[in-house]
């Protein structure tokens, strides 16, 4: 993975001794909140319904297994013992004290980490395909260009006060596990080049993303994206929070419109200043090598006998396994969504120990998923059945990836201050409604994803089934989408039924559930195909009690 | 008792830490052009600029388009940049653009909710002048300046991008 | 009637505001917030807003009688006061108190 040089630590250096005189002019009174606000935004820290909660950066999700033990150290030091993955493929704490900020901030600029840009109105956290490197399906590794995204974007002095905050997600596979067309900026690598989707998002209008552009050469990718950054700074609405995004600048202007201003932005900026050179993107790929493969004896006839005789082994090796580049190896999907726990918390003991299985079994390297799970990219098929004993001792061998009770779910009400409704919860109820094994592997995959509000951290609006807490007069509700998918195939959910309170929510998806079972064709037909062949009308009924 | 440091009267200083009077005066638009050092209103210099001598102020708001003063920055001697609210950052586009695009080198001044923690950016989009809300001006230009050595991007400043240190030519 | 309630300017933390013969000032403990006369709780809360150093975002709840309060706030207020419901109970502020709910 890359690792900081003199001028990398010396940016991160620089920027909490400036974070930390502006906590101490906050605390002696200098500054106002109105005026700290957006500078403990950009250093991640939001005032909660509870606590300080700070977002730490894990840039496009990869982490070392180094740098996972010192979450846990915050966690056990400066917090409640447990920290929560987001599907920005960070990590957020949530009882924070201020003064302790400067602190931690030091802690984590020691293993080359920071939370610059993980909040306020700039370029966030750059997300990829958390199996980037690894996958068979890869075309070409994404993970050079998000670091090189990350260096341009951090303190861009442009682009701290836009608009709105501004998403970029990039994929280099044929499957888009990065959800790239419902971000601001969408990249898909191509032996080509880039494809430059633009203007997509959730929240209150949910949009999918504008292809815009073809074949955009890796060497000018930072100069266009400087144009098109220019373009919504200068002219995205500001008048009013719910319209700010690129989204709607793009919709109101006409994708090709839009596309048209940034060409001819881009043929006014001197280029060769902005663009790195060869030199340096090479130095940036040189950083993620494949690992030195162990080559070990690998004995199918083993893992075989294994599976036989641990049938939770054999599910988890089912469910929780991708194919790997070397056939030897697979990428392993450590799942954080236990029944009955909040979907992408884990204690600090089982950070630990999700850094050991990597140190022991993954050649130290980690990563998270905007699925709010975390990977072992790279585990030898010969290590299987070890690792899974490890994680199983610490609570962490669910065998649920892309099943019904992987859910994404926001920290909703229970947590955010912007939230209408409770979504952790709702998750608990539905996760305890479909613990049996034998039937959630019978109803396939199938993609749940639950924001409390609005604004929709939680994707509900690509969710197969997504879930939307609204506040309909001072009590929780919750609406149904049908038919969303975030996957190269980007589809929006639309709300189907009328809101249900939040008791009746985990019965309607039984009833849904059932009828999809009976529906399908055969179990090769997942639920959202049986969606899109039938149409989503087909299941409206299903959620409502029969009279 | 604290004292919200942003409390203080706006004082005009440079980039270079330099505390100066303001000599400039921001005409309305039915003003007599007569005065000295006249800053004009945006819609006011495109219409006029043309058909004057000397050189002026002028006063770009956030929504602006900067590009159409292009024909008359020879009239021009200061840019004041408005910035309404600290979060309002169209200004920031608008003096790169002055500064890259258009070529514009005389003063580009930054007006308005101007606080001391935005100096850095300002000065690496090319203003070299502050109405500052701050007791400290000068120190606080001498903080902005010490705190970042080096940058990841080419911008309006002379810090070349860190790529060009890791890879000298 | 109202609660004054704010987050503690140096940790965050919740805070509720008590009116005493003795002490007046901020608990964590939501179910000893004194129930205040609307009139009182406005000029209280100008007060500590200008108190910066202090406390942020301070706020008024409003209530419909001494124990209920107005629907809209509900679980808002609940979980705020009693700590998150979702399992993380260890750590419930409510249980910190010894005690079940407020409100």
């Amino acid at each position: 993975m890359y690792q900081y040089d003199q001028f990398d630590h010396a940016m991160v250096a620089a920027r909490n001794a400036e974070f930390k005189d502006q906590v101490e002019r906050r605390l002696k009174g200098e500054l106002s909140e109105d005026q700290f606000k957006p500078l403990r935004l950009m250093n991640g820290l939001y005032l909660q319904l509870h606590a300080y909660m700070l977002r730490i950066a894990v840039p496009y999700g990869v982490l070392s297994s180094r740098q996972m033990r010192t979450f846990a150290h915050i966690a056990r030091t400066y917090d409640r013992d447990f920290g929560h993955f987001t599907t920005r493929q960070n990590i957020q704490f949530n009882w924070i004290k201020l003064a302790d900020t400067p602190q931690i901030l030091e802690d984590l600029a020691a293993v080359e980490m920071h939370a610059i840009q993980t909040s306020g109105n700039c370029i966030r956290n750059t997300t990829t395909d958390q199996f980037a490197g690894a996958a068979k399906d890869e075309i070409d590794d994404p993970r050079p260009f998000a670091e090189l995204i990350r260096q341009w974007s951090t303190f861009h002095p442009e682009f701290t006060f836009l608009p709105r905050k501004f998403k970029i997600a990039i994929t280099g596979a044929t499957r888009d596990r990065a959800a790239i067309r419902v971000h601001d900026i969408g990249l898909q690598l191509t032996d080509k080049g880039f494809d430059v989707y633009v203007g997509g998002g959730m929240g209150r209008t949910p949009h999918l993303g504008h292809l815009i552009k073809s074949g955009l050469p890796g060497d000018k990718l930072l100069s266009y994206l400087e144009a098109a950054l220019r373009v919504y700074n200068r002219y995205g609405r500001r008048d009013n929070i719910y319209k700010a995004r690129i989204k709607i600048l793009v919709s109101a202007l006409g994708p090709q419109e839009y596309a048209r201003q940034v060409e001819e932005e881009w043929a006014t900026l001197d280029q060769a200043q902005i663009d790195a050179p060869h030199a340096e993107i090479a130095r940036i790929k040189s950083f993620f090598p494949q690992p030195a493969y162990a080559e070990k004896p690998f004995d199918v006839a083993s893992l075989e006998r294994a599976k036989a005789a641990d049938a939770g082994f054999a599910r988890w090796v089912r469910n929780n396994t991708l194919a790997h580049r070397r056939d030897d190896h697979v990428s392993v999907t450590i799942s954080l969504k236990p029944t009955g726990l909040p979907p992408g918390d884990a204690s600090s003991a089982q950070m630990d120990a999700m850094a050991d299985a990597a140190d022991r079994f993954g050649y130290g390297e980690l990563r998270v998923s905007h699925e709010q799970n975390v990977i072992l990219p790279h585990v030898a098929k010969a290590d299987l059945y070890e690792l899974y004993r490890l994680l199983d001792q610490n609570g962490l061998s669910s065998a649920n990836v892309g099943k019904i009770t992987d859910m994404i779910a926001c920290p909703g009400l229970d947590y955010c201050s912007l939230a209408n409704a409770r979504s952790i919860p709702l998750a608990q109820d539905i996760s305890q409604r479909f613990a049996d094994a034998e039937l959630t592997d019978k109803i396939g995959d199938l993609q749940i994803k639950i924001s409390g509000c609005i604004n929709a951290c939680g994707h509900h609006h690509v969710g197969h089934i997504g879930i939307l807490g609204v506040d309909k007069q001072g009590e929780e509700f919750y609406q149904i989408l049908l038919g969303g998918r975030a996957d190269e195939q980007a589809a929006l959910g639309v709300i189907t039924g009328k809101g249900l309170s939040a008791e009746a929510v985990p019965g309607a998806l039984e009833r849904l559930i059932k009828l999809y079972l009976e529906l399908r064709t055969d179990e090769t037909e997942r639920f959202i195909d049986t969606v899109g062949r039938l149409g989503r009308e087909a299941f409206a009924g299903a959620l409502h009690e029969p009279a | 008792m604290s004292l919200l440091n942003s409390s203080h009267a706006p004082q005009l200083v440079s980039d270079q830490g330099e505390v100066n009077v303001n000599g400039w005066t921001l005409l309305a638009d039915d003003d007599a052009l007569g005065v000295d050092q006249a800053v004009l209103s945006f819609g006011r210099a495109i219409n006029e600029l043309d058909g004057l001598n000397g050189r002026y102020g002028v006063r770009v708001a956030p929504g602006d388009d900067v590009r159409k003063l292009a024909p008359f920055l020879s009239k021009v001697a200061l840019i004041e940049v408005a910035f309404p609210g600290y979060r309002d950052g169209r200004g920031y586009s608008t003096a790169r653009i002055l500064r890259q695009d258009l070529g514009f080198d005389g003063e580009l001044r930054a007006v308005g909710d101007v606080l001391r923690d935005q100096l850095f950016w300002m000065m690496r989009c090319g203003f070299n002048s502050f109405l500052l809300k701050d007791a400290d001006p000068a120190g606080a230009i001498r903080h902005a300046r010490s705190l970042y050595t080096h940058a990841y991007q080419s911008a309006a400043d002379g810090l070349k991008p860190v790529w060009a240190l890791r890879h000298p030519a | 009637m109202k609660l004054l309630t704010a987050n503690r300017l140096t940790d965050g933390l919740v805070l509720w505001y008590v009116e005493g013969s003795d002490l007046s000032g901020w608990t964590e403990d939501a179910a000893l917030a004194t129930r205040l006369e609307d009139e009182a709780a406005a000029l209280l809360l100008d007060e500590w807003k200008a108190r910066e150093t202090e406390v942020v975002a301070p706020y008024l709840v409003p209530l419909i009688d001494e124990n209920t309060l107005v629907k809209r706030e509900y679980v808002r207020e609940h979980v705020r006061a009693n700590g998150p419901t979702a399992g993380q109970t260890a750590f419930d502020t409510a249980r910190q108190h010894q005690r079940g709910e407020v409100f």
